[in-house]
């Protein structure tokens, strides 16, 4: 009965209960809709520049006042090799040179106050760096205002600014005539009760910005379709090469657009008889049109299990965009669009564009509807979608085969004896267990590691939320991140929020759990270190030794097996270093297993969870170097045809 | 097609020399395998995850192997298994993938060692009759170190090729020519062109060194320069025919190299049946080994043939002296 009136509370708090509109406007607002932008921008696809110009609304929801307006202005980052962004791709070992003639900026050419003061800004505009200090950074702007804006109060500025679009880096910019434009308007900062969060663009992390209604005009060639967060209100072709299309949409965090005149647009509707339809909408590669409904399909998976998992998705229409090849613009989120990413070659029953489609629709979710702090906690959307797609996934797309890619990248071989699972491939084991120890997760994103930050964002959150669903069960976890969806949607979620969250609807102190994964670098590895089993009269004494070889502490089962088909399950706090199992039995053991049934994903050593008496590691061993001998042989042959 | 004819007809009449190369492929890779082996056996121990790896496939403890491997061990990936592993080495020829340097010791040593049979075999296939193991392996000590002087032409030829010419191809052409391409399908074609031309030029020196060791053998050169020289003259002279002749026995190639795509054992199987797809996959690098030795057999047919000396070699077979001890018994009697 208590779950039935949650259910029930959880629908009415729900974004279900607002109405999308079929023109972007919803009604009853689910925002606060404290930062609005009415925006106007044109771009020339020839010098690729954008000039533009907003009328920006923000109104003060914390408890204090401000006497400044911080900005992003995210496209200085490519401007010279000094920024921030530019110096950790240095330091993740990437490459750092811009080409002058394809770096990317952001000059702004007036800022004014118009409410409820006029004031010219330009002139007392600064850059700052409160991450690093970094004089050259030029991505964040302070703007001090004379007269403090109140809790409550509003201010409204007039901006107007031109953009040298950069080739495409971090997702945005142009190659050929495809133009993805993100990040790319004076962007108001997050006031807090602590102050403004703006941070400066960082090459490891993303974005964070509050709710509010865009109003955007985007003028672009005549005939060049064109893709934008919410929903096209009005086209007007302005007689000169050139037509002016208008989107709008409410409770927003962030806007951005695509055109190419070589998109192929494709619609389809998803439609689920407890969740609002949706309409779709795709822009597609032509050399992809025969992927079309692998798309739609995808976002339909996404759309249905995300929406009945955690919440209905409230919009009303989405909008796909495949970028075209080498764009770098794959693979990203913005609020009712994101772009997926898939290949000329992409065979059936491989997770492109399967996996990257349904993850990007699912940040819909995890960043546009929950609107966490990317900056700081990217693993709150990141980890929680890495978590949700593969669940996702394996609903839908199970078998999925492992891909492998051969002469440039270009020719797929799909490796029909390699079945992926969500578990392991899924959620990442493999590259969370090479950066295990790179850093806590409660570390604010920005200041990860460069080269390993995506590791403890993605893979380890995604591994510890599979490992409570399956400490917890699935219909526990559900109500759980359910809850918090509910509770936060359209909100700035904090960890702490989630974590109290996990504790109060699974009904268990989960405080310890969340101090190892979330608190700590430590890792976790339980294994088998010792079994014996030989005979003591009419019986068989069995020993077994079982070790915690990481720091990190886990309740595990232990099984052990025995040659009669006995099995006896231990339950073991895992707590101290190691510990001993005896047994009197009238069969010999045949194996123990620490973790029989994988409950713990975070293992970072699965291999040594088990020991058997009858081990058939050579014999494997035999197989596997005989299909590696073969491979060499050739590899031989390859080089010999040069002798 | 009468020289691809009469040079599969050689190559046939030989399966001594077919085996034989191959039992040198089992070499060379056995060593190299037992170390895998015991690399795999210390990594799995007593673990269940055996019981897997040896009825099937675990992804999971091959990336964990791979993740901690070294030497040998880091090639233990996926692209091992059946025809992926075909595609691996050819991709990784075509577009100069670095290979540990355990892995390029194995190929020197097995190129070093086709060098030292190259001339007993081309000039068994030059005889068109038995030479006897003893008249094999004279030819080949003979030639040795005549194609270790070629052997050395070659890699500085080679050495260009991959060092020089690929770079420039595909690490500075490909991507200026591609920078603002958007279409994926575009891009590849551009790709598939400079494997076109990286691949004529690789296929004309080889074409070249193969008439060169032809020529040296049949005309007994000694000058390995000079048996480049006129293998150049030779082609020029009879470009039709040695280029037909070479995209023939390339097209041999492509058709082993399909057929084994056909049927390429996956690593899915445990016991009998993995043993059966072992066979298959040594069947596969026989003939792999049977296109090499044909291209050598069909040149050397092509060669003698526009000579008017079919199965003519200008040195007589060399005579394997017997021992110091038999010469003394032989003298004693």
């Amino acid at each position: 009965m208590r779950a039935a009136w949650c259910v029930v509370a959880l629908l009415i708090a729900s974004p279900l209960a607002a109405q999308p509109g079929t023109n972007g406007a919803i009604d009853p607002p689910l925002s606060p809709r404290n930062a609005n932008y009415t925006i106007r921008a044109s771009l020339d696809p020839r010098t690729r520049i954008i000039t533009g110009s907003a009328t920006i609304v923000w109104r003060n929801i914390t408890a204090r006042p401000t006497s400044e307006l911080q900005f992003h202005l995210y496209w200085n980052a490519w401007r010279d090799t000094q920024s921030t962004f530019m110096r950790e791709l240095a330091l993740g070992g990437a490459s750092d040179q811009i080409d002058a003639n394809e770096a990317g900026r952001i000059d702004l050419s007036s800022i004014k106050l118009t409410a409820p003061t006029t004031a010219d800004l330009m002139a007392a505009q600064r850059f700052i760096a409160p991450d690093d200090g970094n004089a050259h950074d030029r991505t964040v702007l302070s703007v001090p205002l004379s007269t403090p804006i109140e809790p409550g109060g509003s201010a409204a500025i007039d901006i107007a600014w031109t953009a040298h679009v950069p080739r495409t880096i971090a997702r945005t910019g142009a190659i050929g005539n495809f133009f993805f434009i993100a990040q790319w308007f004076p962007k108001l900062g997050v006031l807090q009760d602590e102050g403004w969060n703006c941070h400066q663009f960082h090459s490891g992390t993303e974005f964070f910005a509050d709710y509010g209604v865009y109003d955007v005009s985007l003028t672009v060639p005549a005939g060049w379709p064109l893709g934008a967060t919410g929903v096209e209100r009005e086209r007007r072709d302005n007689g000169n090469g050139t037509t002016t299309h208008r989107y709008y949409q409410d409770d927003v965090h962030d806007f951005a657009w695509t055109t190419s005149p070589d998109y192929l647009v494709r619609t389809a509707r998803f439609e689920h008889p407890t969740l609002p339809a949706v309409e779709m909408r795709l822009l597609l590669q032509p050399e992809h049109a025969g992927q079309a409904e692998r798309h739609f399909d995808a976002t339909r998976t996404t759309l249905k299990y995300y929406g009945e998992w955690y919440g209905a998705y409230p919009y009303g229409h989405i909008t796909i965009v495949d970028p075209a090849w080498q764009s770098d613009a794959g693979g990203m989120e913005y609020p009712t669009l994101f772009t997926a990413g898939t290949r000329w070659l992409a065979p059936a029953r491989v997770t492109t564009p399967e996996g990257v489609t349904v993850h990007e629709a699912g940040h819909q979710f995890w960043y546009g509807i929950v609107g966490n702090n990317e900056f700081e906690n990217a693993w709150m959307d990141e980890g929680f979608n890495t978590f949700s797609t593969a669940r996702a996934m394996w609903q839908v797309y199970d078998p999925n085969y492992l891909s492998l890619r051969y002469f440039g990248g270009f020719v797929p071989w799909v490796v029909r004896d390699i079945a992926l699972t969500r578990e392991h491939d899924g959620d990442r084991l493999a590259g969370y267990r090479r950066d295990a120890r790179s850093d806590a997760q409660s570390t604010a994103s920005f200041r990860y590691f460069p080269t390993t930050g995506g590791s403890i964002t993605y893979n380890k959150t995604a591994l510890w939320l599979n490992t409570l669903e399956r400490w917890l069960g699935w219909p526990t976890l559900q109500r759980v991140m359910s809850t918090y969806f509910a509770a936060w949607s359209f909100k700035h979620p904090a960890p702490d929020d989630f974590f109290r969250t996990a504790s109060d609807v699974s009904g268990r102190d989960l405080r310890e759990f969340f101090d190892q994964t979330y608190r700590s670098s430590n890792v976790f590895d339980y294994g088998v270190q010792d079994l014996k089993s030989g005979r003591d009269g009419d019986r068989y004494r069995t020993t077994l030794v079982v070790r915690r070889y990481g720091e990190a502490i886990f309740p595990v089962d232990v099984l052990v097996t025995f040659e009669n088909g006995e099995r006896v399950t231990e339950r073991w706090d895992g707590r101290d270093r190691w510990k001993l199992f005896v047994y009197e039995r009238p069969a010999r053991a045949s194996s123990a297993v620490v973790d029989p049934n994988r409950v713990l994903l975070l293992d970072v050593n699965p291999i040594n969870n088990s020991r058997t008496l009858a081990p058939r590691g050579q014999q494997a061993a035999r197989k596997w170097s005989a299909t590696w001998l073969v491979w060499l042989q050739d590899c031989l042959l390859s080089w010999a045809a040069l002798a | 097609m009468s020289a691809l004819r009469d040079g599969i007809r050689r190559v046939n009449s030989a399966p001594g020399i077919l085996i034989a190369v191959w039992a040198l492929t089992v070499l060379v890779s056995l060593p190299l395998a037992a170390v895998l082996r015991g690399m795999l056996e210390t990594s799995l121990g007593s673990s269940l995850a055996a019981d897997t790896a040896a009825g099937g496939v675990n992804y999971e403890w091959m990336q964990q192997f791979v993740e901690q491997a070294s030497g040998v061990g880091v090639t233990f990936r996926p692209t091992i298994i059946g025809f992926a592993a075909v595609l691996d080495n050819l991709s990784a020829f075509i577009d100069d993938t670095t290979r540990p340097v355990v892995i390029v010791g194995a190929a020197a040593t097995y190129v070093a060692a086709w060098i030292f049979l190259a001339g007993g075999i081309i000039d068994r296939y030059a005889r068109g009759r038995p030479t006897g193991t003893h008249g094999f392996f004279a030819s080949c000590g003979v030639f040795f170190f005549r194609f270790l002087r070629l052997g050395l032409v070659q890699w500085l030829v080679y050495a260009f090729l991959f060092g020089s010419v690929h770079v420039w191809l595909f690490d500075r052409l490909y991507p200026q020519i591609t920078h603002e391409v958007t279409v994926e399908w575009t891009a590849f074609l551009v790709r598939l062109t400079l494997y076109l031309v990286f691949g004529i030029l690789v296929a004309a020196a080889a074409l070249i060194f193969d008439y060169a060791k032809v020529r040296a053998v049949v005309e007994d050169r000694r000058s390995m320069l000079s048996a480049v020289n006129s293998a150049l003259g030779f082609v020029q002279r009879n470009y039709a025919a040695a280029v037909g002749l070479f995209v023939a026995n390339f097209i041999l190639f492509a058709i082993v190299v399909g057929l084994y795509a056909l049927v390429a054992p996956g690593a899915g199987r445990s016991g009998v049946s993995f043993w059966v797809g072992f066979a298959v996959s040594q069947l596969y690098i026989l003939g792999r080994l049977w296109v090499k030795l044909v291209f050598w057999a069909t040149e050397t047919s092509l060669f003698q043939s526009r000579l008017a000396h079919a199965g003519w070699v200008s040195r007589a077979p060399v005579v394997w002296p017997d021992s110091p001890a038999a010469e003394a018994i032989i003298r004693a009697n």
